[in-house]
């Protein structure tokens, strides 16, 4: 046989017909494609040892309990707790993406620590007469802010600022009737799981100006005109007629007497989105206190901790007089805006801000230092709007911090001079001491009475998976309720700007800021909303860049046009660079960029 | 014409050749276990059952290939003078060194198994997935594709799969037909969430 080009050909053609006849093509094309599953780059899960552990969530004061899978300790998923009688099982979006916050790329990583800590003590030590050191707490209620309120007792003139601590809590599962003032009842205002449990045996109202997902949800809207909220209170308050309180919010007579009624006829509440809002006083009008409203309930503390500072209100602070301000930012919180601190600095004030994110007080701060992130540190967690009962709940810490992080309330002990110790233990020892209410370990969801608890025990079930719940007791009324002033708000401005929603502060898991934003779910940040007359008439285009203007500044931003704004409204998203601008109640003007 | 003929058919010899002998062997890689276990002298001599070393945890976990803990509880000192005793004790007991283990059964990491729900909900013995590892009496050269990254095991010892005994291959393909025959369902977030 010769070799030829045919015969090498028919060879070739033999090669190829004779391997489909083989295993070998048909398993390449399978490993081929199992190949490409990986690829170098593709996230491999981790393999080990699988356990699971338990904490708290800290992102919010609802405090969720939470159940981490862990492989090799690292925690690869969240969940809630069944057993728990307050989250009852559930955990919000955020937290349940909670354990990506510690590798968040826009965390802050490092900071200049000794020389921050050296400014801070030359300001203690230099300090004129009657300048103050502060700490400004945006979470209080902890026990880190017992922590700084010994700390500021124990320094001359310290100072512990606070925002305003509601002194009630809801019980919602008593009420027939929930009127709420813009409260997002069902997007973050209290315990998810507390909230949607409670939310058959009651009636929600909703009164805002814009159709929120609360709203949305609830079983009445009312959609006011901006700014009327007072006359709808006034109205169902009898001091003042439906008919001109149904003229002033742009609605109709009928729905507000329904509303009256409503709140009338059964155990009732009335929420509002500022807690501190003087809206809820009404609470009072409808017998809601003692009942519907109780007071809240702090777990018990050591007797030697009660000497410490009380808590003041930036406002109440003044002008000019903190030489030194140390800002614990570590929690989302109440933010206080920064055009009501700036003016109660001292010439040459020391501002050290101890946060996560560059977004918040790192802008106006002298140092910002990395502070640890959730799940990164044991902290507790105070009781949230809704938590009747008190409670002690750690947040045990499932992961070593990824970055070098300075705890805000071991530095502010060290320059107080307080005597070294750890603080949960000191109080959760207390509140063994004192043997009042229950265990829940959620292990084995088992409920044991403190008293049949040793200490050991009761510190190592609150560190391993466990709350301590105190009696429910008698209810009582809350005492004498402080609401702050209404905000009078300038009226050349044409736009009522209307948040729109409470962004949380602090970092939030890359996978939700794209799932919230690029869904449009949530409003991005640097963006605001506008009805379509407001957008005609000042030129807007839909996605058009915009510059919003309100009395504390300017803020370019991205337009979106939405039939559901009503005309005279602008929605924007909020957030610390929002805050700063506009306050609880502003009026703005947008244009055309 | 007949030289072309030779010619297709010798193409033809020469590709089924390499696709069914060649293949196979060059597909493969193989590495040593750590340690040459024999889970028959360990049955035999010792008396233990597979649950004793592969167990379920307080929280009903799978824990798989037991950690050198548990061989050291007995295995504090050579218990024999075989060479693979020596060199467990030499080289991981003294030293509180983890043998690195190849697992056979390691699935894809795009699927989620639970031992729980085979051995203690559906009664299935370890047989029925693993062979009779139990009475080997020595630990089988690992054997893995480098191109999928899999062991031999999973896709089944053949590689054609003709002729494959019942649960000889880990594949999805054999879960399924399992889950078939014993009327369960067999949906995909079963596995693969």
């Amino acid at each position: 046989m010769k070799t030829t080009r045919r015969n090498l050909l028919k060879f070739v053609g033999g090669t190829a017909a004779g391997a489909l006849l083989t295993p070998a093509p048909w398993r390449l094309i399978t490993d081929t494609a199992l190949w490409s599953e990986n690829w170098p780059g593709i996230p491999r899960p981790a393999r080990g040892e699988i356990r699971a552990r338990f904490t708290h969530c800290t992102l919010c004061p609802a405090g969720c309990a939470v159940r981490a899978r862990c492989v090799n300790q690292q925690p690869v998923s969240l969940s809630g707790v069944k057993p728990h009688p307050i989250s009852q099982g559930a955990l919000c979006p955020w937290g349940i993406a909670g354990h990506h916050l510690p590798y968040h790329p826009a965390r802050v990583r490092q900071g200049p620590v000794k020389e921050a800590l050296a400014a801070v003590s030359r300001a203690v030590a230099e300090r004129g007469a009657g300048e103050r050191v502060a700490v400004l707490d945006l979470r209080p209620g902890r026990t880190v802010s017992w922590t700084y309120r010994r700390a500021m007792a124990a320094i001359d003139n310290g100072l512990y600022l606070a925002p305003p601590q509601p002194a009630y809590a809801v019980d919602l599962a008593a009420a027939q009737t929930v009127i709420s003032f813009g409260a997002p009842l069902f997007d973050g205002w209290g315990t998810p799981g507390n909230v949607f449990s409670a939310r058959p045996t009651f009636k929600l109202i909703q009164i805002e100006p814009v159709e929120s997902r609360t709203a949305a949800l609830a079983d009445t809207w009312l959609p006011i005109r901006p700014g009327s909220e007072t006359a709808i209170a006034a109205a169902l308050a009898g001091e003042m007629t439906l008919e001109d309180a149904a003229r002033t919010a742009g609605v109709d007579e009928a729905s507000i007497g329904a509303v009256k009624e409503a709140a009338e006829s059964g155990p009732a509440v009335v929420v509002a989105a500022d807690p501190a809002s003087p809206l809820m006083r009404l609470n009072a009008k409808f017998r809601a206190l003692g009942h519907t409203v109780v007071a809240r309930r702090e777990a018990p503390v050591p007797e030697a901790w009660k000497k410490a500072a009380a808590a003041t209100g930036v406002s109440a602070t003044p002008d000019g007089a903190i030489r030194a301000l140390l800002i614990d930012e570590s929690l989302a919180g109440g933010y206080v805006p920064w055009r009501e601190i700036a003016p109660k600095l001292a010439a040459h004030a020391v501002v050290v801000v101890f946060t996560s994110t560059g977004e918040g007080y790192a802008r106006h701060a002298s140092y910002a230092l990395p502070a640890p992130v959730f799940p990164e540190t044991a902290e507790d967690i105070g009781p949230a709007i809704d938590t009747t009962p008190a409670v002690f709940r750690i947040a045990a810490p499932l992961v070593a911090p990824v970055v070098p992080v300075v705890n805000p309330g071991e530095v502010l002990a060290q320059i107080a001079g307080l005597a070294p110790g750890d603080a949960l233990r000191e109080r959760a020892d207390a509140i063994h001491k004192a043997g009042r209410g229950t265990l829940l370990s959620y292990p084995d969801g088992k409920t044991t009475p403190v008293k049949q608890v040793s200490a050991d025990d009761f510190w190592k079930t609150l560190n391993q998976g466990g709350c301590w719940i105190g009696d429910a007791g008698k209810k009582e009324a809350p005492g004498k309720l402080e609401f702050a002033a209404a905000e009078p708000s300038p009226d050349e401005l044409p736009l009522a700007v209307v948040l729109a929603e409470a962004r949380r502060e602090g970092l939030e898991s890359p996978l939700m800021a794209k799932l919230d934003r690029e869904s449009n779910l949530r409003m991005a940040p640097g963006r605001v909303a506008l009805s379509p007359a407001d957008a005609r008439s000042n030129g807007i285009e839909n996605g058009g860049r915009c510059v919003l203007e309100t009395a504390g500044g300017r803020l370019s931003a991205v337009a979106r046009i939405d039939p559901g704004i009503p005309p005279g409204v602008v929605e924007v998203a909020g957030g610390p660079q929002v805050a700063d601008l506009c306050g609880a109640k502003s009026r703005a003007r947008v244009v055309r960029a | 014409m007949i030289g072309g003929k030779i010619a297709f058919a010798s193409g033809m010899l020469v590709a089924l050749a390499g696709g069914w002998l060649a293949f196979p062997r060059i597909l493969y890689q193989t590495r040593p276990e750590p340690v040459d276990f024999s889970h028959k002298i360990h049955a035999e001599k010792a008396g233990a059952k597979c649950e004793d070393c592969h167990s379920f945890r307080d929280d009903g976990t799978y824990a798989g290939i037991p950690a050198l803990d548990k061989c050291s509880g007995c295995h504090t000192v050579a218990m024999g003078t075989t060479a693979a005793e020596k060199n467990f004790i030499d080289n991981y007991v003294t030293p509180n060194r983890e043998p690195a283990w190849l697992s056979y059964a390691r699935q894809p990491e795009n699927v989620y198994f639970s031992h729980a729900a085979h051995v203690k909900l559906g009664h299935l013995k370890c047989e029925q997935c693993h062979g009779n590892e139990g009475g080997a009496t020595g630990l089988r050269p690992y054997q893995w594709d480098p191109i999928s990254g899999y062991s031999r095991d999973i896709w089944g010892r053949p590689v054609d799969r003709i002729g494959l005994r019942t649960a000889g291959g880990m594949k999805m393909d054999d879960c399924v037909d399992c889950h078939r025959r014993q009327g369960l369902e067999y949906s995909c977030l079963g596995c693969h969430k």
